[in-house]
């Protein structure tokens, strides 16, 4: 593989989506920090000290919160660990940009017929379908992730910083907990999870576009809510006639939230195989390590594998389509 | 290898419909090849099928590779304007350059530069921004700096002014083409580049119906200006074509075809060479009827 054409087919990807996978992101973040930013800003540095504080669900309770040393320890603790958290609206935009993404990207180049262009360069079908594929899966996520990094930073910040306006210094304990520089680490160890149970939803979504002559939405989700339907009435009908219940509802249901969910975020920790065991209260804090270890954990089941090998199978049948889809 | 293209028995169905029947063609290195038909004629569909991006029947040879199993090979000497304004709204005159200038070994950048600059095409103009014109010249900007063996121009100046357009064909002549270089266009336009041409190819319902040189054709074909006195002495010749010019009758004739000499017709009347549009309107008199 030619690594400098792979570096010009990324790049002219993110020429094109710069909107939807920089700038709109971008837009998120910064409308999440002025607003959650500010009102925390507002509120923490105008009104009373809070009588108890809650961080994404966790609650830090007593009078004593701004005195004593052992509370703002647990207050740092759990904002290190979770401040991520705040993050997610960042993350949702990302699995609604990622599934247009995948639906345009080989459909609108022979809409425009820009493709005729394309293939008169040297860039292999097998290139152009794979650099999508990897704006998908890595190139997204990534600055996705230094958004949501860089926003949450800010936003704890601006927290301490409210603190500080009433005399109680966070920033001490918040800079010497380890989890403020793990916390960015754990984020980006998820991502080759996330490439694992993306691949079959970016298989597929790609496949459409790549195949669909028009309307490439309806085509990627009716086909597995149709599927879905028909399943559903063929066991239903064995029900009726009294034969053995087939059990293939669990199956379609699976197949149809990895082709279409599997881009989602942390989407593994809804299934059954890999549930998480829940956050771990730890010494001092949670313990988002072992969110860390429970989503490698579903990488050991077989089925997430074989619907991964399936992706890159439809990924291939992407890149055959491409080939020869002549658009007259 | 001889041959740049060579094709024998090449077939292509759309369903029913035989788009390219059955057609033998070799194309030799060092040509300008004019590839003229009516629409609909199989022009575009044999040129689709030389370049790799339609599946076929029979055998075509381009380069010495296969475009149905070599076409990332192929690509490498290979390149093509396919269509008019077919670039990307999004797309930005720079980027364009940066992008083709890094992923094309043959582009030369300067070259590129240097055809922009004579546009009114800035840098940071998008695609969206341009008039169809523009678009054109960019891309034909970005091709006429790749150094391919093989171009192949599909309608290359449609929606462009007269004055871009002769320059083009001037730049592609002076600027691009040499003897090891090889080149298939098709045009609506006959008239503008029969004068760069060194072959004709017409093709009619997906067969060919002419393939020769300009030398050939200039031998073979003659166009009369018949004296009243002589018209019916004329058409006992079996001109291929007549038509009234001014009152006068003009009859086209293919030496060939009928055994008839230079010299035969010279009596007749003030003797030239057909416009390569004349012979293609008397070539395919009945495809539009």
């Amino acid at each position: 593989m030619n690594t400098v054409t792979m570096k010009w087919l990324l790049r002219r990807e993110f020429w094109e989506y710069k909107g939807s996978m920089f700038w709109a992101p971008l837009a998120v973040a910064v409308l999440l920090v002025l607003f959650i930013g500010g009102t925390v800003a507002y509120g923490l540095s105008m009104h009373h000290i809070p009588t108890h504080i809650t961080i994404n669900g966790q609650t830090v309770d007593g009078y004593s919160v701004g005195v004593t040393l052992e509370a703002r320890n647990r207050i740092a603790q759990l904002a290190s660990s979770l401040y991520l958290g705040a993050a997610w609206p960042l993350f949702g935009l990302l699995t609604a940009v990622i599934f247009s993404y995948c639906l345009g990207a080989l459909h609108d180049e022979r809409r425009d017929r820009s493709i005729l262009f394309w293939k008169s360069l040297p860039v292999s079908d097998g290139m152009t379908v794979l650099s999508k594929a990897i704006t998908a899966m890595l190139v997204a996520p990534l600055i996705t992730m230094a958004l949501g990094f860089i926003a949450s930073l800010l936003l704890l910040f601006i927290g301490c910083a409210a603190f500080a306006t009433r005399g109680i210094n966070m920033f001490g304990p918040l800079l010497a907990s380890p989890d403020l520089y793990l916390s960015p680490l754990r984020l980006l160890a998820l991502l080759p999870v996330y490439v694992v149970w993306a691949l079959p939803a970016v298989g597929w979504l790609l496949l459409v576009s790549s195949w669909a002559r028009a309307k490439p939405l309806v085509w990627a989700v009716g086909v597995p809510l149709v599927g879905l339907l028909i399943v559903k009435w063929i066991s239903l009908a064995a029900a009726n006639t009294g034969g053995e219940p087939l059990g293939l509802m669990p199956y379609a249901q699976e197949a149809v939230a990895r082709l279409l969910g599997g881009i989602m975020p942390g989407i593994w920790f809804t299934f059954d195989d890999g549930v998480p065991p829940g956050l771990r209260t730890a010494a001092n804090g949670v313990d988002v390590g072992s969110l860390v270890t429970a989503s490698y954990a579903t990488l050991a089941d077989a089925a997430t594998w074989l619907w991964a090998l399936a992706g890159a199978a439809m990924l291939y049948a992407a890149m055959r389509l491409r080939r020869y889809r002549d658009e007259g | 290898m001889s041959s740049v293209i060579s094709a024998k028995g090449l077939t292509k169905r759309y369903g029913k419909r035989t788009a390219v029947d059955g057609i033998d063609f070799d194309i030799p290195a060092g040509r300008i090849v004019g590839l003229i038909g009516p629409n609909g004629s199989g022009k575009t569909t044999t040129l689709k099928a030389a370049l790799g991006l339609i599946p076929f029947e029979g055998s075509l040879s381009v380069l010495g590779f296969d475009p149905r199993t070599q076409r990332d090979d192929l690509m490498q000497d290979v390149c093509f304007i396919a269509d008019v304004a077919i670039l990307p709204r999004w797309l930005r005159v720079k980027d364009a350059v940066d992008f083709v200038a890094g992923v094309h070994p043959r582009f030369n950048r300067d070259k590129a530069e240097r055809y922009i600059a004579a546009t009114s095409l800035k840098p940071s103009m998008k695609v969206k921004e341009m008039s169809k014109g523009m678009i054109v010249q960019l891309h034909l900007a970005l091709v006429m700096a790749i150094d391919a063996k093989l171009l192949v121009l599909d309608e290359p100046t449609l929606g462009l002014d007269i004055i871009y357009r002769k320059q083009f064909y001037q730049n592609l002549l002076e600027d691009y083409f040499d003897e090891h270089k090889t080149i298939v266009i098709t045009t609506h336009q006959v008239e503008e580049v029969e004068h760069i041409l060194t072959d004709l190819m017409f093709i009619r319902e997906g067969r060919i119906v002419l393939a020769a040189s300009m030398e050939e054709i200039g031998e073979r074909y003659i166009e009369v200006m018949v004296s009243h006195d002589k018209v019916s002495a004329a058409n006992a010749l079996q001109p291929i074509d007549r038509r009234t010019v001014f009152g006068k009758s003009v009859m086209l004739f293919d030496a060939a075809a009928h055994g008839v000499s230079r010299q035969q017709l010279a009596a007749l009347g003030e003797t030239r060479n057909p416009s390569v549009a004349d012979l293609f309107v008397a070539t395919m008199k009945g495809s539009y009827a």
